[in-house]
């Protein structure tokens, strides 16, 4: 392909060398646009005079067994995951295209570089040639054209479909009619020729829309390379590229990896163990060393695990959350009068407090955290009781209203941050009762309650949540908010590079969302894990994914 | 005798009938939920319905119910759809797990409020019985889920004794087996201990006790050969009963220490809507409750002549 770097690279170091952005954003978005880190790095560097991350690879231990808690699922269907640890697992075995670590950089893993087109219609993949399965053979752009072909079947049913419709499918109309009447919709590629295998090593895809998260879409958890030969089914004795193959596997009890010789890593084995849903069990098993490292701590026993003093607490800010959010299709949120009370009724601080111990930090209702790279800061939005009373009164309801709100107990500061947040409302007039389903009851009806306390978790640039949540019409659009404005602007976002205007663009939107939007949102809660201390070269992911290739343990 | 066994086993039949036939019914409107768990919550409804489909799930439901049935009793009780294994291999080795948890508990929880019933029973109103008493009260009304969080608080955080969780995952471990034993006993053993105090006192207020020691025979002899055995009837009978609370009442403390038995299978596939699974399970617990039933009648008849079969 080109040996020229994309046009809009040279607008990016323009500005870094400008600061009108930050080095972390130019970094970002170089990256994505197909510069290589190495080479992101060193130009940055240059311009400010940081420092390139040290490669430490040659001081870590070498063999050993890590034992993580961790839930260990049915394994079976890679691309239809929904959970951040049934990936986890596979991970181990399979890889990406790209990875987007902690840092929210992408970086290439089994795609080796890549390019795009200015009109961000045309992205090529180079496959990394030294990618190799274990049973033999070079990972090559057929498969990689296979999973992305098999995670966009609507057959499978991946949450990939909701993350690519917009540039790679179409609609299409089955002709068949579901029990209630309705046309059963189903999706297909938007062209016959939209993934294109040039060569062996290189993949073309070819968008109906300009789309500039490409890259980091490709690391979306169920987004795992398998062997085509398998038919997207993973089982023991399955193919793959990682460092490591499985050994063992009881469903709901644990998940062993061996390490093949010769493959990147340090560690001999790794274990996963599932301990079940009781976060105490967890948090007592590391105390009393049964496990050298935990998957995920509830907030709630933050402080046994500060008080363990072999373990390390490694947290990390991200824009992990849950919105307390409103159907606009029902009474009395059709009202978005009514709405924008609800916002300014809670009081953000205090749910972060009495909710997640303080560790995160408050919301705006707008759902694009500090975090983002494109987050547009607006002048905040107090709690205003008065405010509150009056928009209600104003809409009608001068005694108040009386709601219900759908929560799940697990995690339990989702439940703690609605009691904080109904008890607030109520200084307002809005009389909240409290329902608290089971976590698997509640995931059924989560898009379909007229108001529901909805966890989301973090993704790393701005507008995608905006994209999957508030976009009219899309699949995870749980709240029917549709707003043509919100919509076009949207568009305007996802096809700008440039980040400082394109968190411009998000200024308003987050603006609409406070004003217009459909839902409260109280915080962003940083997660944390523990480990051993003799457990090194674990960095913590915004998204809780475990690289079992970067760890390593002391001997006892 | 052999016609209560007969009695007993058609009434057990029919019960195990009814209750399948009834949560065949309710998980009935569950199916869809069911394939959208296993699939996940994101995917299309086209998706779901051919799961079901595929698995049978959209057969009459006579069909399904006659084909489960033929089935369980051949020994193929079907696929659980959250663990992806058959039913049968899975439940075997959780309720063996179960099993083993049970019979420590039982051989302890016995052992112990036999001892300490017998011996506030012959002393009745004294200190030690007033003091085995107010212990019994106090450990039987603290839950099993507080108990285990101040025992993992004393043992595992603050001594460093005991492992927190108890899931076995280097084979079976005698020491991942003290605290979820030393919770049920703990719970349990009051019950018993003042049920067999309460016989044991009513046994040593009746005339034959009293001529036994006017007789002048020694005081052990009179416990041991003549109270005991007498007060023993109506505990033994409460006590065979607790192995059907020890299948699936046991459930709070699987789930807290992490313990791999039948109580938290059934949980996990009460959560998960796992209809075969729940099923089989449910078939056991109604094997269990009647069989210990059966076995705590049959086994007070023989102990005590006085009381037949009418």
């Amino acid at each position: 392909m080109s040996d020229t770097e994309h046009k809009l690279i040279g607008t990016l170091k323009q500005q870094l060398a400008e600061k009108t952005i930050g080095r972390r954003d130019f970094l970002r978005f170089a990256t994505l646009l197909g510069l290589g880190a190495p080479a992101a790095y060193e130009f940055a560097n240059r311009i400010d005079g940081g420092i390139a991350p040290a490669a430490y690879a040659d001081d870590l231990p070498k063999g050993g067994i890590i034992r993580i808690a961790q839930r260990v699922p049915k394994l079976d269907s890679p691309h239809t995951f929904s959970w951040i640890y049934d990936s986890n697992c596979v991970r181990q075995v399979c890889g990406y295209l790209t990875r987007t670590g902690a840092d929210n950089i992408t970086r290439p893993d089994l795609a080796s570089s890549w390019e795009v087109s200015d009109d961000l219609k045309t992205w090529t993949f180079h496959m990394n040639p030294k990618a190799t399965w274990h049973k033999g053979g070079a990972f090559t752009a057929e498969h990689a054209a296979w999973n992305i072909k098999h995670c966009l079947d609507p057959a499978v049913g991946s949450s990939v479909i909701g993350l690519m419709k917009g540039y790679m499918l179409k609609d299409v109309d089955t002709g068949k009619l579901d029990d209630k009447g309705a046309k059963v919709m189903s999706t297909e590629l938007w062209d016959a020729n939209a993934i294109e295998v040039k060569d062996p090593s290189t993949l073309v895809l070819h968008l109906q829309e300009p789309q500039v998260a490409v890259p980091e879409h490709f690391f979306h958890y169920p987004f795992l390379m398998l062997d085509p030969a398998e038919n997207g089914v993973f089982a023991m004795g399955s193919n793959g590229t990682g460092s490591f193959e499985m050994t063992v596997l009881e469903v709901g009890r644990k998940c062993e990896f061996k390490r093949i010789a010769d493959r990147p890593g340090q560690v001999d084995e790794l274990h996963f163990v599932d301990l079940g849903d009781n976060p105490s069990a967890v948090a007592a098993a590391l105390a009393s060393k049964q496990v050298d490292g935990i998957f995920q701590g509830n907030i709630e026993q933050y402080d046994i695990y500060k008080g363990m003093a072999h373990t390390d607490i490694h947290s990390i800010v991200t824009a992990q959350t849950a919105v307390a959010r409103m159907r606009s299709d029902s009474k009395p949120f059709d009202n978005p009068a009514v709405r924008k009370a609800v916002r300014l009724a809670t009081d953000c601080e205090k749910t972060l407090q009495i909710a997640h111990k303080g560790v995160g930090s408050a919301a705006e209702h707008h759902h694009v955290a500090p975090v983002h790279p494109d987050y547009f800061k607006l002048p905040p939005m107090p709690r205003d009781v008065e405010g509150a009373k009056k928009l209600l009164a104003d809409a009608g309801f001068k005694d108040g209203i009386d709601i219900e709100i759908n929560c799940k107990p697990d995690p339990s500061w989702e439940q703690a941050a609605v009691e904080a947040m109904a008890e607030q409302w109520k200084e307002a007039g809005i009389r909240a009762k409290i329902n608290v389903l089971p976590s698997n009851k509640f995931w059924e009806v989560w898009e379909t309650v007229p108001f529901g306390f909805t966890e989301w978790t973090h993704r790393p640039l701005g507008f995608m949540v905006l994209a999957l949540a508030y976009r009219t019409d899309v699949p995870w659009n749980e709240s029917a908010y549709s707003n043509k404005e919100f919509d076009d602007l949207l568009t305007k976002a996802e096809g700008t590079v440039d980040v400082k205007a394109r968190s411009e663009i998000l200024g308003k939107l987050e603006k609409i969302m406070q004003e217009d939007g459909p839902i409260a949102q109280p915080l962003w809660r940083s997660v944390f894990a523990a480990y051993d201390k003799r457990v090194k070269g674990f960095n913590i992911h915004p998204t809780l994914y475990i690289f079992g290739e970067d760890l390593a343990i002391e001997k006892a | 005798m052999l016609a209560i066994a007969a009695r007993r086993l058609v009434s057990m039949l029919l019960i195990m009938f009814v209750i399948s036939v009834l949560l065949f019914l309710f998980f009935e409107g569950d199916k869809l939920n069911l394939a959208a768990r296993v699939l996940g919550p994101y995917s299309p409804m086209t998706g779901r319905l051919a799961w079901l489909e595929h698995n049978g799930y959209n057969r009459p439901l006579m069909t399904r119910y006659l084909t489960w049935i033929y089935g369980f009793m051949r020994g193929d009780w079907n696929q659980s759809a959250q663990f992806d294994a058959p039913v049968f291999d899975f439940l075997l080795p959780r309720l063996k797990n179960t099993a083993i948890l049970g019979a420590c508990v039982f051989v302890l929880t016995v052992a112990i409020s036999l001892v300490l019933g017998v011996f506030s029973g012959i002393a009745e109103a004294s200190k030690r019985d007033r003091a085995i008493t107010v212990i019994s009260v106090l450990t039987t009304s603290v839950p099993e889920f507080a108990s285990a969080t101040f025992l993992v608080a004393i043992f595992v955080y603050w001594l460093d004794w005991l492992p927190g969780s108890s899931s076995f995952n280097n084979g079976f471990s005698w020491r991942e087996m003290i605290l979820p034993v030393a919770t049920l006993v703990i719970y349990n053993f009051g019950y018993y201990t003042r049920m067999t105090r309460a016989s044991m006192a009513e046994v040593m207020n009746s005339q034959y006790i009293r001529t036994a020691v006017l007789k002048g025979l020694p005081y052990r002899q009179v416990i041991i050969r003549h109270a005991l055995r007498n007060a023993l009837i109506a505990p033994f009978t409460v006590m065979i009963l607790q192995l059907n609370y020890l299948l699936s009442g046991v459930v709070v403390t699987e789930v807290f220490f992490a313990y791999d038995g039948y109580g938290k299978a059934l949980y996990d596939a009460a959560m998960f809507g796992d209809v075969y699974l729940i099923l089989a399970g449910a078939m056991i617990a109604v094997v269990a409750a009647v069989v210990s039933q059966f076995i705590s009648d049959v086994g007070y008849t023989q102990l005590n002549p006085r009381i037949r079969f009418s």
